[in-house]
């Protein structure tokens, strides 16, 4: 758990730079995060924007995002944030590390339990994280190629309901089709 | 509402409340119950529903077993995001299959997958079999093969240049059987190889010789939707998906196909003629729009007969009868001016003491059967001369037994096939 934020006003890490502190939807978790890699949420850049300096101050709540999903979403932005910390600069500058890093790190990133991955998913899409959206559907579209409905169904947990005249459409199409 | 509006207004709603939760509160119900996997439900309710939820607290912890359930509630937009990457990857077959295994995971896949998907002439991709009743792109044809198997009268199209070195990867669009009944043959279209009943779900059409084989006719088991014809407009986007007329299935007469003899008789060419009833002639102006069904392929739409045992089938057996009397025998739609296709006439070649058609390397064996169909139209029409020159189907022989088949805009697969049928049941008055 991130230490708690300094409350008075702006936090600051031991360079200067500006910090955000995000506040899981539980009020159990409070991570105090560069301001370069909270602002790669367009959602919390809007907060921020939108409620002005008061925000940082007492910490932004992101109702929609549990501690555990929290934590491994700001990974994903520590690791992707611009170097520059200003706020400006933020869409602009590339990320402090390196392409070919990155690209590791995102293909380890992924590999998680289909229920974290949905978490990712849906905050990613919540948080408005673009690269993070991205990754994270990619990823479930590389997971589906290569399956049967029958083991798509099976690897998401979802169970079909067609009545018995699309059962019969379906059955059809996937007879002419594979 | 479509599906797109409404992941557009999902989206437009989100952004306005801002922090309100999106996810099902309640994520211990596996069962896709909440509506979501339908798009009976109006979404505005569907969301204070969910409020609802939140307010009495049923946001819990992620718990492991939970996740059973979620995934059947994956917002629209996220659930479109992740087909839409799978139908663009996957374009070429054997492995667009995956996306008509995307539309049979569950309804609100099917759903969305077949918002994702454009119709043949949009995106120039044979998905699923309602593809083959599309008219095809208008400036690439569709280039397919056609296997002859003489043992078992059978003719087989296949999607592709021609016969691949793995017979696994080639896609069968469509199959043909001779039929040799008492009076006459005639052809059975499916969508597979080894049925052609006509009370199967997977009958398609048929081609009636008449008794000289100098004519034929063209039945398409499911009636083609009206033509939407624009010459002055460009079609609105809204236009581009028509829904097929709800009438029960049985055999529509689609097209005719007329060979003559010329002057020359036997030591000519054949002259070809295609009347095609479904097809507008304007269709090929600028801005014309050929009939284009969507939905599904034997989708049977009417209430069905009582029987339980027989349930849809019943339907399809009582019209498409073997019997000549039962076919529709006039043309389906009453078109003042169906699309006539004639075949380009062959030059004949001095040196070579041969009839010559240029077919671009697709056909590389001389045949009665090779021809070129180009659109014969009335001058009132206004056609650009670019556009009367275009082959709109090519057939033509490449090996024993196999032939290849280019078709396009404005016919679809099937229509294409039939035609090319009838290259096969020539009787000697034409010979």
């Amino acid at each position: 758990m991130a230490a708690a934020a300094d409350s008075s006003g702006d936090g600051g890490t031991s360079s200067g730079e500006k910090t955000i502190v995000l506040v899981s939807s539980d009020n159990s978790a409070r991570f105090e995060v560069r301001e370069a890699a909270a602002l790669l949420s367009q959602t919390v850049r809007r907060m921020i924007d939108e409620a002005g300096a008061d925000a940082s101050g007492d910490g932004i709540t992101l109702p929609d995002v549990d501690a555990k999903t929290l934590a491994k979403v700001l990974e994903y932005c520590n690791k992707h944030a611009p170097a520059s910390s200003s706020s400006s600069a933020a869409e602009a500058a590339p990320p402090a590390e390196g392409e070919e890093d990155l690209e590791r790190f995102d293909r380890e990133f992924v590999r998680v339990d289909m229920g974290t991955l949905y978490s990712l998913v849906t905050a990613a899409s919540y948080l408005k994280i673009e690269g993070l959206l991205n990754l994270t559907c990619q990823t479930i579209a590389d997971m589906i190629k290569g399956k049967t409905p029958e083991q798509i169904r099976k690897t998401l947990g979802i169970t079909s309901e067609f009545t018995p005249e699309e059962e019969d459409e379906v059955r059809r199409e996937n007879a002419w089709a594979f | 509402m479509s599906l797109k509006n409404i992941v557009r207004e999902l989206k437009e709603m989100r952004d306005g409340i801002g922090s309100m939760s999106r996810r099902g509160g309640s994520g211990s119900d596996g069962r896709a119950g909440h509506g979501r996997s339908g798009s009976r439900h109006s979404w505005p309710s569907l969301w204070a529903e969910q409020q609802q939820q939140q307010r009495q607290g049923q946001e819990g912890p992620q718990h492991q077993h939970q996740h059973q359930g979620r995934w059947a509630n994956l917002p629209p937009e996220l659930l479109l995001d992740v087909i839409q990457r799978v139908e663009s990857s996957e374009a070429t077959w054997p492995a667009r299959r995956q996306v008509v295994a995307c539309a049979a995971v569950c309804r609100s896949w099917r759903e969305v997958t077949k918002e994702v998907v454009k119709t043949l002439e949009e995106c120039g991709r044979i998905t699923f079999p309602i593809s083959l009743k599309q008219p095809g792109p208008r400036e690439l044809p569709v280039q397919c093969f056609v296997r002859r198997e003489r043992a078992t009268s059978t003719y087989l199209l296949y999607l592709g240049l021609s016969p691949s070195m793995n017979v696994e990867n080639d896609k069968l669009l469509l199959a043909a059987r001779k039929v040799r009944r008492a009076t006459r043959t005639s052809f059975v279209i499916s969508l597979v190889s080894d049925d052609f009943s006509h009370s199967s779900s997977t009958y398609v059409g048929k081609l009636k010789p008449n008794f000289l084989g100098t004519k034929f006719t063209i039945f398409d088991s499911q009636h083609p939707p009206d033509a939407v014809v624009l010459p002055n407009n460009k079609p609105s986007k809204r236009q581009s998906k028509q829904v097929s007329p709800r009438l029960p299935l049985g055999n529509y007469n689609v097209a005719t196909v007329t060979y003559e003899l010329t002057v020359l008789r036997n030591r000519g060419p054949r002259r070809m003629q295609c009347t095609m009833h479904s097809i507008p002639a304007e269709c090929i102006q600028e801005g014309g729009k050929a009939p284009t069904p969507t939905g599904t392929i034997q989708s049977l739409d009417e209430p069905v007969s009582t029987s339980p045992s027989t349930k849809g089938k019943k339907v399809a057996v009582e019209f498409s009868s073997t019997s000549l009397s039962a076919d529709l025998s006039g043309p389906a739609c009453s078109n003042e001016t169906p699309l006539v296709l004639k075949n380009k006439a062959p030059r004949w070649h001095e040196q070579l003491q041969c009839w010559c058609l240029n077919f671009r390397g697709r056909v590389t064996v001389a045949s009665v059967k090779n021809f070129q169909l180009v659109a014969s139209v009335d001058p009132s029409l206004n056609i650009p001369a670019a556009e009367q020159e275009k082959v709109i189907l090519q057939f033509g022989k490449i090996g024993k037994d196999i032939f290849t088949m280019d078709y396009r805009y404005p016919l679809s697969a099937f229509q294409a096939f039939a035609i090319c049928l009838t290259s096969f049941d020539t009787k000697p008055a034409c010979e």
